[in-house]
């Protein structure tokens, strides 16, 4: 008799208990919908964004404010890489690619092989700052065929004196970005000549703030990574950048924002890039498009404001024309798009 | 030395035995394996040393206020972001990972220990277990991007989170409940028996019940290890999402990811909100370890 009650009991329990798990689910079902249902009127959905280390948080900022004006639009921002990003870019896994740098023959190969339509928007410039510690008195200035003979496959460079010999004979330690970064392909190709020259002994990194700590830590330190990195240190750390010889005037220059800006600062300034794939222009045309258009007209702000330099005013209009032509291409007019140019 | 010593004394009996010498190799032992013991304790305090000046700085010198750090999420200007996302969707990603692993663990465990047969294929199922509680945890993150992300097609939501995170607790929870059935007297389940109970009903009223802190404390436990797993979350590409999500199918970037993420800033406010955000992670896993000690004491003596 006892018996039968507790077992009683113990159903009613276990049917509660079910009953609460099924709630749960139907909550989350719920959760799902609500989350991936969109607003009235204004923009909604989620925007994937794979790519550069180095632009992601300028995409990224773009996105935030996006996302402020328009709630409901999530930009997912996955920063792990130019090259890795232009795997999942060209795969259709991603909508929107930073870039550090164009897209490579290869890489055009992996996108054609899936079908994959895609144009870029220029967002910004970046300055690849050579850097060294305060302490180091010697180094006043360096010119890029010193800096090809420390950095070039089997270099010979152990110390100062193989750079200038007047410099004293110590053993220098080079520390600079891995081959997975945008950053690595850049400075290789322009100063070794060919992307992936470089000597194999210097420290490898994917984290650029590392590079700088080591510099500032070591007198005889040296490397080279994105300008951001430094300013965000040189104030409390003894590192500065090295003033590097200019191929567009001669003359040595330092990668202020003056030096970047005006192209003194060459060949060690780049153009940053966001790819935009086509085909998901043409699935979610206003989503896509009022985004390309909203990054298009504030990139120079969102570039200065994440520490990085503004692309020449040119090149807003040539963006703005290049949504243009993209929106020709998936048969939608400007004026159907939230966004319009500014 | 010790030769010139032996010599002193050589004639005599047990000459050849250096007393003063074997006690100092006693006390040199002694000290070895004392600090070796100690090495882990000084490096977690100066772990922690280190945090905690870091987070000291953070308040002080980049005014970071606590209270708005809590209550903001996440964002690219270091004055604006917060940890209120991450906080959200880390407890929202412990309770699909407890919902996911909780009920499968505590099942295997229960077949294991009660009824399975002592035969090759439950050896089999045990020698598996203690091998997935040795994969690296990246493993799970692989696994889970490939079949869920790459195969079904599922964004880095907080449900695929979750999968990984819950099959890196699951051989955790499954050995730490077998631990706690065992625990439980067999006479307990004899005098169950007698009373003409099913082997269900014994199981149900009395086993379970008495190993349930048991098994709680282990689920807490593991949980509290999940909560602290970064490279999984990062396989699955959950990283950069400054926001909370509603529901198991939002996207996300739980406690872990967020510091790394602000770890890698070049600014150095960044920086030390990543600081602050350890504490944060580490007073968290500190109470879910702490639950599960207190549950431990408190019922240890029953039964």
């Amino acid at each position: 008799m006892m018996e039968q009650t507790s077992i009683a009991t113990g159903s009613i329990t276990r049917r509660s208990a079910l009953a609460t798990l099924a709630g749960v689910g139907a909550a989350s079902i719920a959760g799902c919908l609500g989350g991936g249902g969109g607003g009235d009127g204004g923009l909604s959905g989620t925007i994937d964004a794979s790519g550069s280390n180095t632009v992601a948080p300028i995409t990224s900022w773009a996105g935030e404010n996006f996302s402020n004006e328009y709630p409901d639009v999530l930009v997912d921002v996955d920063p792990q890489g130019t090259g890795a990003g232009f795997q999942e870019f060209c795969r259709q896994n991603s909508d929107v690619q930073s870039a550090s740098r164009l897209i490579t023959d290869e890489e055009v190969e992996i996108c054609d092989d899936n079908d994959v339509n895609y144009d870029n928007l220029e967002v910004g410039l970046d300055g690849l700052a050579v850097v060294k510690n305060s302490e180091n008195d010697w180094v006043e200035d360096i010119t890029l065929e010193e800096l090809k003979r420390t950095w070039e496959f089997e270099s010979d460079v152990e110390t100062w004196s193989d750079i200038r010999e007047e410099w004293p004979d110590q053993e220098i330690a080079l520390h600079a970005r891995d081959s997975a970064s945008g950053t690595f392909d850049y400075f290789t190709r322009e100063i070794n000549g060919e992307i992936g020259n470089v000597r194999d002994d210097y420290s490898a990194t994917s984290q650029t703030n590392e590079i700088m700590g080591a510099v500032a830590d070591n007198v005889d330190g040296f490397g080279w990574g994105g300008v951001g990195y430094l300013r965000a240190i040189e104030d409390d750390q003894p590192i500065e950048a090295v003033p590097v010889e200019s191929d567009s005037t001669g003359g040595f220059f330092r990668p202020t924002r003056e030096n970047v800006e005006s192209g003194d600062y060459s060949p060690l300034a780049r153009p940053l890039f966001a790819y935009f794939n086509i085909a998901s222009l043409e699935e979610r045309t206003d989503l896509i498009g009022s985004f390309a258009r909203f990054y298009t007209n504030d990139a120079q702000q969102f570039a200065r404001d994440e520490g990085f330099f503004a692309a020449p005013d040119e090149i807003t209009d040539e963006n703005h024309d290049r949504i243009d032509s993209w929106l020709e291409e998936v048969g939608a007019s400007p004026d159907d798009l939230t966004v319009q140019a500014e | 030395m010790s030769t010139d010593t032996s010599d002193d004394t050589g004639e005599e009996l047990f000459g050849d035995v250096d007393l003063g010498w074997e006690h100092l190799k006693n006390r040199i032992f002694l000290g070895i394996v004392f600090a070796a013991a100690m090495f882990g304790v000084v490096a977690l305090g100066l772990l922690l040393l280190d945090i905690a000046t870091d987070f000291y700085v953070g308040v002080t010198e980049f005014n970071i206020n606590l209270g708005e750090f809590l209550t903001r999420d996440g964002s690219r200007r270091e004055e604006l972001a917060g940890f209120r996302g991450a906080i959200v969707a880390s407890i929202m990603l412990m309770g699909v990972t407890a919902f996911l692993s909780f009920f499968v663990g505590v099942g295997s465990a229960i077949y294991l220990e009660e009824y399975a047969p002592k035969n090759r294929v439950t050896r089999l199922i045990e020698a598996n277990l203690a091998n997935l509680a040795g994969v690296p945890s990246i493993v799970y993150g692989l696994l889970a991007l490939a079949a869920l992300r790459n195969g079904i097609g599922l964004g880095p939501i907080v449900l695929v989170g979750g999968v990984a995170l819950a099959l890196l607790v699951m051989p955790i929870i499954i050995v730490s409940t077998q631990e706690a059935l065992r625990a439980v007297p067999d006479g307990v389940r004899r005098g169950s028996y007698a009373t003409g109970a099913t082997k269900w009903q014994t199981i149900r009223r009395v086993v379970l019940p008495a190993a349930l802190p048991g098994i709680f404390t282990g689920t807490i436990l593991a949980l509290a290890r999940a909560i602290g797993e970064t490279a999984p979350l990062l396989m699955v590409g959950a990283l950069f999402v400054n926001r909370i999500p509603y529901g198991p199918f939002d996207r996300f970037s739980g406690m872990p990811t967020q510091i790394y993420a602000w770890a890698a800033e070049p600014s150095q406010h960044f920086i030390h909100l990543a600081a602050i955000g350890i504490v944060v992670l580490l007073t968290m896993m500190l109470f879910m370890n702490g639950v599960a000690v207190y549950l431990r004491n408190k019922y240890e003596t029953e039964v």
